[in-house]
């Protein structure tokens, strides 16, 4: 009783100093509704992990500092076979844990992340080695960079015309394939204005290996607001 | 490495390979030049490179394995001829189309040590060019292509070092039989192996590829022709797998000694056999796919090319079918090391024995229906999200068994704190945190972000080569003095895995914050906010590829000039140890006769097997080390 007491002392104190630890902010620059979602999706699964991380740990160093022997061990340890109710508890508690991490933060923030299959701007994106080609089909434009008004919802139609690549902006925390012959969507409400000047983690990134230049493929995204996005239209349209 | 007898001196010794690689040879060209004529005469204008590459290798591969020895040891019978078959000892065994399950177990094992070992020296570039951000000593071409070397493999020697070695060399020990169910399919799995290694190199000259170890399509079909020899060299590796996998079912199944019940096996038996479940069903499917990226190729069909109207996205089921599996592949007989390791040198019986190996069937069940988790951010239907994120999170609760055995094992044991039994400790602590990462990655919202970036990267080395790799570190040390009758040097042993345990962490901890922080991965550059961590990155991965010089120290220094071994150094209970060491051809000289469980320590009384061996230990017998 005395041994799983310290033991138990020693999972509480690890797990403290970890959920102390896992308040450090780790993450990028979050710049949309999603990369909320998505954040908060990690900082419960963070805070989820820390007490199963100390548990083990736990029992491994209590176990290095009390049951280490010096030398060869001359006696053997006691015929424990766990045959009783010790692994049925251990498997109602895993149990429990993984069907609740599946609904929590799993299918909820899925179920937030596609709620709203509506847009206020279609933007094209189509990948070709090693480039991304933007268009605004509402507006009739295709450019280099992808401009985003901030609080409108986009949705971005994504496609490829050579090999797969992948859709990716750090801040926004979003990445679908391009697939050749496909049309693959995402959404996206961008919530800060910001540009790739100030933050390189506003960058449509290239993420599936596409060959030679699949590192340089990459494009500024910026976030402006609703005046200086319909001044960038008309700029463009003119142009 | 005693050298007793050598008839023929280090040539004779090397005779059978330098004719396969004759017959090899010449297979290739006839194959290659019916391809060449054949094209020819059908008045086909482009010249089928790839086709008469593809169709001499089959003729290669075939003369190659008959000239090694298949020819001598096997076919020869089917023709009605008499076998030939000659007596070698010593070291020149090694070179041999041999039989007997220890001698294949060693060449596995060194030969994928040695793999292992080169695509350590790959990573070695790797993190050179990463050092810094900008190019610093390759081309964007050059890295992606010594990155995918490095990556495939690793792979293969995540998949064959532990069963193709220790599994060879300790499976049919443990059960008490004289060898494998199948020698002659054992040593040609074996064979196969060098032709795939020499496909791998190969590819430096065909233009290299740049498709990573996952051969996506549509790249992998407009990509230069290194890509036909790494599919080739895949394929062929897969059958060896194969082979093998049908190997140790059979053997498992049918050669337990008397009394070796179920219930019985020793654990490490238990994960190769689970494993093996898996080799025989899921192979099958990668080497499909790679087939039909060959047949789009060379023959102009259409199976993933888009454009021809063929679908990019069914490889990835496909690849992913066995892909996924084959992780377990690679981490059961990982499990079982590192339990059958805790428990000796906790000197108490496995815990939750039965749970266990309920957990190891449980795992290759999931195994088969979780293969889409590698799919979030691939464009597949959106429903099937939320179906494969369940499934993936279940096989936390069988791999929770795995974790319940290990500590109920620790807990009240007598630690013996010897080089193998670190490493097993090693094994879990890095692992945690590889499983404990992977629901970073089953999670579909945060794997939206995570997916293809380092944090990936961090995660799969916390598996493979923090798992598998530090149990292929704790069995090669348990059961090297049985192997070679030798003690390797327990100092040596000691700061060897210290010096690997702090390094292997300092170098891919990092990397799970470089990838929520945006670096995605396969990239020979990143954004220069990064260049500090990497530069970190790198100097504790060259730390860390120094430790294995120690290791390469200990074992030839050891296997030379290490002290003799007793039979039962650890005072280990299970039958591989209460034979000599190294066991004599043929291992027990009749049966053993199984009366009890493999790990009752501390039971008053309690009997594993019967073995009649003159002077080996039994339990409890004096021992040395
Ligand atoms: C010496 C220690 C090692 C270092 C420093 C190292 C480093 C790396 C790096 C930098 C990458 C590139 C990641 C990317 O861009 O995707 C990589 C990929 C990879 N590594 Fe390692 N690695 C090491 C050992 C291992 C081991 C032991 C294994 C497995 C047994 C392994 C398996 C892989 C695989 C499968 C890939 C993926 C290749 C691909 O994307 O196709 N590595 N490694
Ligand atoms: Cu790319
Ligand atoms: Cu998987």
């Amino acid at each position: 009783m005395r041994r799983h007491l310290a033991a138990a002392l020693l999972w509480a104190a690890l797990t403290a100093a970890g959920l102390w630890a896992a308040r450090v902010d780790l993450l990028p620059l979050a710049a949309a509704r999603e990369a909320a979602i998505i954040d908060e999706a990690f900082r419960l699964l963070l805070r989820l992990s820390v007490p199963v991380f100390a548990f083990v740990l736990a029992v491994l160093i209590y176990s290095l500092v009390r049951f280490r022997v010096r030398g060869e061990p001359r006696e053997e340890g006691p015929p424990l076979f766990g045959r009783g109710i010790v692994p049925w508890v251990w498997l109602g508690v895993t149990s429990a844990l993984a069907v609740y991490v599946i609904f929590n933060p799993g299918l909820r923030g899925l179920a937030e992340l596609r709620a709203n299959p509506t847009a206020d701007l279609v933007v094209q994106v189509e990948g070709s080695r090693w480039q991304w080609k933007i268009s605004y089909p509402q507006y009739d434009m295709t450019v280099r960079e992808v401009v985003l008004p901030v609080g409108r919802r986009v949705r971005f139609d994504v496609t490829a015309t050579d090999v797969l690549h992948s859709f990716w902006i750090p801040a926004f925390r979003v990445k679908i394939d391009a697939v050749p012959g496909m049309t693959t969507r995402v959404f996206v409400t961008p919530t800060v204005a910001g540009s790739y000047e100030d933050s390189y983690h506003l960058r449509l990134q290239c993420a599936e290996l596409c060959g030679l230049g699949h590192n340089l493929m990459a494009s500024p995204v910026r976030v402006v607001d609703a005046g200086g996005f319909e001044a960038w239209v008309a700029r463009g349209k003119s142009r | 490495m005693t050298d007793d007898s050598m008839q023929s001196g280090p040539f004779g010794a090397l005779l059978p390979v330098v004719r396969g690689l004759i017959v090899g040879v010449i297979g290739f060209l006839l194959g290659g030049g019916a391809t060449v004529g054949a094209a020819t005469l059908l008045g086909r204008s482009a010249w089928p490179a790839e086709a008469a590459i593809s169709i001499g290798y089959l003729f290669g591969l075939t003369g190659w394995l008959l000239g090694v020895g298949v020819w001598d040891a096997w076919a020869r019978g089917w023709f009605g001829l008499p076998l030939r078959r000659e007596e070698v000892h010593g070291w020149p065994r090694y070179f041999r189309f041999t039989t007997d399950h220890k001698v294949i177990g060693v060449q596995y094992l060194v030969t994928f040590v040695a793999l292992f070992l080169l695509a350590g020296l790959f990573a070695m570039l790797m993190r050179v060019e990463l050092a810094a951000p900008g190019r610093t000593i390759m081309t964007a071409a050059r890295y992606t292509h010594v990155m995918s070397m490095h990556g495939i493999i690793m792979i293969a020697v995540a998949v064959a070092a532990i069963i193709g070695g220790l599994g060879n060399y300790a499976v049919p020990l443990l059960i008490g039989a004289d060898d494998m169910a199948f020698p002659r399919l054992n040593a040609l799995s074996y064979w196969l192996v060098p032709p795939v290694a020499v496909l791998l190199v190969s590819t430096f000259f065909a233009g290299g590829f740049d498709t990573g170890w996952t051969a996506y399509p549509p790249l992998s079909e407009v990509n230069a022709t290194g890509q036909v020899l790494f599919n080739l060299a895949v394929i062929t590796f897969g059958l060896s797998s194969i082979l093998g996998g049908v190997n140790f079912l059979v053997t498992i199944g049918r050669l337990r000694a008397p009394g070796m019940t179920w219930g019985r096996l020793p654990v490490f038996v238990w994960s190769v056999f689970a494993a093996s479940l898996i080799s025989l069903t899921a192979t099958q499917f990668l080497a499909a796919g790679l087939v039909m990226i060959l047949l789009d190729r060379i023959a102009g069909m259409a199976f993933f090319s888009a454009l021809r109207g063929g679908a990019p996205l069914l490889y990835q089921h496909v690849f992913w079918f066995y892909s996924h599996p084959a992780v377990y592949i690679m981490i059961l007989p990982g499990f079982g090391i590192a339990l059958e390791v805790l428990t000796h040198f906790s000197r108490k019986p496995l815990y939750a024995y039965r749970w266990v190996v309920g957990g190891f069937l449980g795992i290759v069940a999931l195994s088969f229906v979780v293969w889409a988790h590698h799919l979030y951010t691939s464009g597949m239907a959106e429903y099937l999200h939320g179906p494969f994120m369940a499934t993936t999170e279940l096989i936390s609760i069988p791999t929770g068994l795995i974790f319940l055995a290990a500590l109920g094992t620790l807990w009240m044991g007598k630690l013996w704190l010897r080089t193998p039994m670190l490493f097993a400790l090693g094994f879990l602590f890095n692992f945690l945190i590889g499983g404990v990462t992977g629901i970073f990655n089953a999670d579909v919202p945060t794997d939206l972000h995570l997916q293809d970036t380092y944090f990936v990267v961090g995660h799969f080395h916390y598996t493979i080569m923090g798992g598998m790799i530090f149990a292929l570190f704790a069995g090669i040390y348990y059961w090297f003095p049985k192997i070679t009758g030798r003690l390797y040097d327990e100092g040596l042993g000691r700061l060897h895995f210290w010096w690997m345990f702090i390094t292997y962490n300092t170098t891919f901890i990092p990397m799970f914050w470089l990838g929520m922080f945006g670096m995605n991965r396969r990239i020979a550059d990143y954004p220069p906010a990064l260049g500090p961590v990497n530069l970190f990155i790198s100097v504790s991965a060259f730390l860390l590829g120094a430790s294995f010089l120690v290791f390469v120290f200990n074992m030839v220094h050891s296997w030379r000039r290490g002290p003799q071994a007793a039979a039962n150094p650890w005072r280990a209970r299970t039958l591989e140890w209460q034979v000599p060491s190294p066991p004599p051809e043929g291992n027990f000289p009749s049966p053993p006769q199984v009366t009890g469980h493999p790990y009752d320590y501390g039971v008053p009384g309690a009997v594993h097997a019967v073995v009649a061996v003159a002077g080996a230990a039994g339990p409890g017998a004096p021992v040395e080390g």
